[in-house]
């Protein structure tokens, strides 16, 4: 959970909510197809949870957050071009509506969707 | 330019290999000529750039995914337009640089396959390479956001199959694909709000327009690498750094805002205009014209005869850049104070020369107050010097005994946290600010200081203004007069004298470092002089000399 505070009382962000903003980002960055399960377990429990959750992995520091995105590319991209605009995308995103400073943001490529065969 | 960049063929070269259906050899003419036209207009692209993501530099961005895509298809030069265009593709892909860069390898990836296998490209199959690269385009992303690159290039395409519906040329094709792209990246500010609210088109699709427009350029033979003549949306004129490219003789800055004559042509306008002056600008809103231009004193009318000629001028704007330039000059003289941040304890210093200021600011003082021996500042100043600290913890340095009283009145009144830190000068406020923690508190502080400023000793040189016997030393007015922290110790005829006897007074044993702030009424020379004179006579001790640009005292002396 995230703490801020104004003259009136105390913000409190939660992951979930930081997820959703990252989750569109992230989606709306270029060459990203969807987000993918972080790990066994993931797969697993993303029958029982929303779609917001999956792949996205919010770690709330004291003096920001740090978030990890799983992803699946677009086949026949350059990775690393995708990777550094989404992450920059996304951090953009995730600063700038809720005025949270984004640590860092580490992307795991976890597979390529090939849509154009060629 | 760059180093890619082959000479061009000759005219009668480039109609041969434009020819329709147009072969390998055409193409890359053609993907030249994109890559050159958008280096001319890389900076323009740039200039677009309205969020920090997803790119910092979208023409750079594609100017170099556009040069690795061209020195690809350069290394394996085939007469194939299938084979040019995979290499092409090829070559997009590795180098792709940014989002921008990343959906323009993925248009030229489409573009091309839809040319496999063909030996030459004619209307037909330069519509299905539009198609194709416009359809791998927007696989690449789940939920496209229009008003972007993906809208100029869906527009472009549609104005493909238009112009073969209606059994074009090639040439009349590209005409079709750059006049709709012109028309859709002039929409994507209604697409996509933040373009709006920035006042700007989207970069990328601009980018890529102008890829095409370089395209047509060539096969209609005009220049790629010059943008001098550039009309921009008055929004985008950034006359803010016009100050930094002033250049010699170029005194005048004229702004005029007109309605041209029917018939307006912007290069003319521009040729005329580079003959008068530098650093042309001009820009168009709403149907009005803005121009902006350097010229030479005696040329500054110039602009505005020749743009009545060809217009109605509605405003004219006319500055004196010298002055501007000397008026910021000003203000980069202003002394480095030191930032403060709330809560931390800040130190105001009273002093009395331009030299002694540099010095509290390089020391870490916050703010410094005009003043000395005759000229006290009030305590308004004070007070005012006090409240414009963004801290209620701060420390007064008066420096001189006479504005002890001062400081102490204004602290009362002040609402904030006032120390005042008794130095009677400014070797002694040298000695308080080096003892400055601001993160500690003002108490901490405060005696911490008052120990340092017995630490120092002080001599003083001036000149008796009257006679009198002070202490049982006898002083003729006009003679050279020393104090030691205060105390007049001697006179004597010369500084030097002076000097000499207040050396005596002094305690050198004790001494280390000895610091001379020369002040009015000395020259550096002979501040220099009796320097080789303390040097000769106290060999171990050291000497700095400052300095201090004080008004009375021609040296003070601070011994540590």
């Amino acid at each position: 959970m995230t703490t801020q505070s104004n003259y009136q009382g105390s913000v409190y962000i939660l992951p979930q909510a930081i997820k959703t903003v990252a989750r569109n980002a992230a989606l709306q960055s270029y060459g990203v197809i969807s987000l993918a399960p972080a790990n066994p377990a993931e797969t697993v429990s993303r029958f029982f949870k929303k779609e917001a959750d999956v792949g996205i992995l919010v770690n709330a520091e004291e003096d920001g957050v740090s978030l990890e995105l799983n992803l699946i590319v677009e086949y026949g991209l350059r990775i690393k071009s995708v990777a550094d605009s989404v992450a920059e995308s996304v951090k953009y995103s995730v600063e700038k509506t809720m005025g949270i400073p984004v640590k860092r943001v580490d992307v795991h490529v976890r597979g390529l969707r090939i849509s154009n065969p060629d | 330019m760059n180093d890619i960049y082959r000479t061009l063929p000759d005219e009668a070269e480039r109609h041969r290999l434009l020819q329709s259906p147009l072969n390998g050899d055409g193409l890359m003419l053609l993907f030249e000529a994109g890559l050159l036209w958008l280096t001319t207009n890389q900076q323009y692209v740039n200039s677009l750039n309205v969020f920090p993501v997803p790119d910092g530099d979208t023409g750079t961005n594609m100017v170099l995914t556009m040069q690795a895509a061209f020195a690809e298809a350069d290394q394996n030069r085939s007469t194939n337009v299938g084979v040019t265009g995979r290499h092409f593709a090829q070559g997009a892909l590795m180098g792709a640089r940014g989002n921008s860069g990343v959906i323009l390898s993925q248009i030229w990836r489409g573009f091309s396959r839809a040319l496999d296998h063909y030996e030459t490209m004619d209307t037909g199959l330069l519509m299905r390479a539009m198609q194709e690269g416009r359809n791998t385009a927007y696989k690449g992303v789940v939920r496209p956001v229009e008003g972007t690159i993906l809208t100029v290039m869906k527009d472009m395409t549609a104005a493909a199959e238009k112009a073969l519906k209606e059994n074009t040329s090639l040439s009349q094709m590209l005409v079709a694909i750059v006049a709709a792209g012109d028309e859709s990246v002039k929409r994507t500010p209604e697409l996509l709000p933040i373009l709006k609210q920035a006042g700007v088109v989207d970069s990328g699709g601009m980018g890529l327009f102008y890829i095409f427009e370089g395209m047509l350029r060539m096969l209609q033979g005009l220049p790629l690498d010059s943008s001098g003549a550039v009309l921009r949306p008055l929004a985008e004129l950034d006359l803010s750094n016009a100050l930094e490219e002033i250049e010699e003789g170029q005194d005048y800055e004229v702004v005029i805002d007109f309605a041209p004559n029917g018939n307006f042509n912007l290069e003319n306008y521009y040729d005329r205009l580079s003959d008068i002056g530098t650093s042309i600008q001009v820009g168009e809103g709403d149907g009005i014209y803005r121009m902006h231009i350097h010229t030479a004193l005696d040329k500054r009318y110039e602009p505005i005869a020749y743009t009545e000629s060809i217009g109605t001028v509605k405003k004219i704007m006319m500055e004196n850049l010298q002055e501007q330039m000397n008026g910021h000059a000003k203000d980069e003289n202003k002394l480095p104070l030191a930032a403060v941040n709330p809560g931390e304890v800040a130190v105001v210093a009273v002093s009395p020369g331009e030299g002694l200021s540099r010095i509290f600011a390089s020391l870490g003082v916050a703010a410094i107050v005009q003043g000395g021996q005759t000229m006290n500042p009030s305590v308004k100043e004070l007070v005012a010097a006090f409240e414009n600290l963004p801290t209620d913890k701060i420390i007064i340095l008066p420096n001189n005994k006479n504005i002890f009283l001062a400081a102490q009145n204004a602290a009362k009144v002040s609402a904030k946290k006032i120390a005042v830190i008794p130095t009677r000068n400014a070797p002694q406020g040298f000695a308080a600010m080096l003892r400055l923690i601001p993160d500690g508190t003002l108490e901490e502080n405060e005696a911490s200081m008052l120990e340092a400023i017995n630490e120092v000793h002080t001599g003083e040189i001036t000149i008796a203004t009257r006679s009198v016997e002070i202490e049982g030393v006898e002083v003729e007015k006009g003679q050279v007069i020393a104090l030691y922290d205060g105390k007049l110790v001697s006179s004597a005829a010369t500084i030097e004298g002076a000097i000499d006897a207040l050396f005596q007074q002094a305690n050198l044993d004790a001494i280390e470092r000895i610091t001379f702030f020369y002040g009015e009424g000395i020259t550096q020379q002979q501040v220099n002089k009796l320097g080789d004179h303390v040097r000769e006579k106290y060999p171990d001790k050291d000497l700095e000399i400052h300095e201090g640009g004080q008004p009375h005292y021609q040296l003070i002396i601070a011994f540590e």
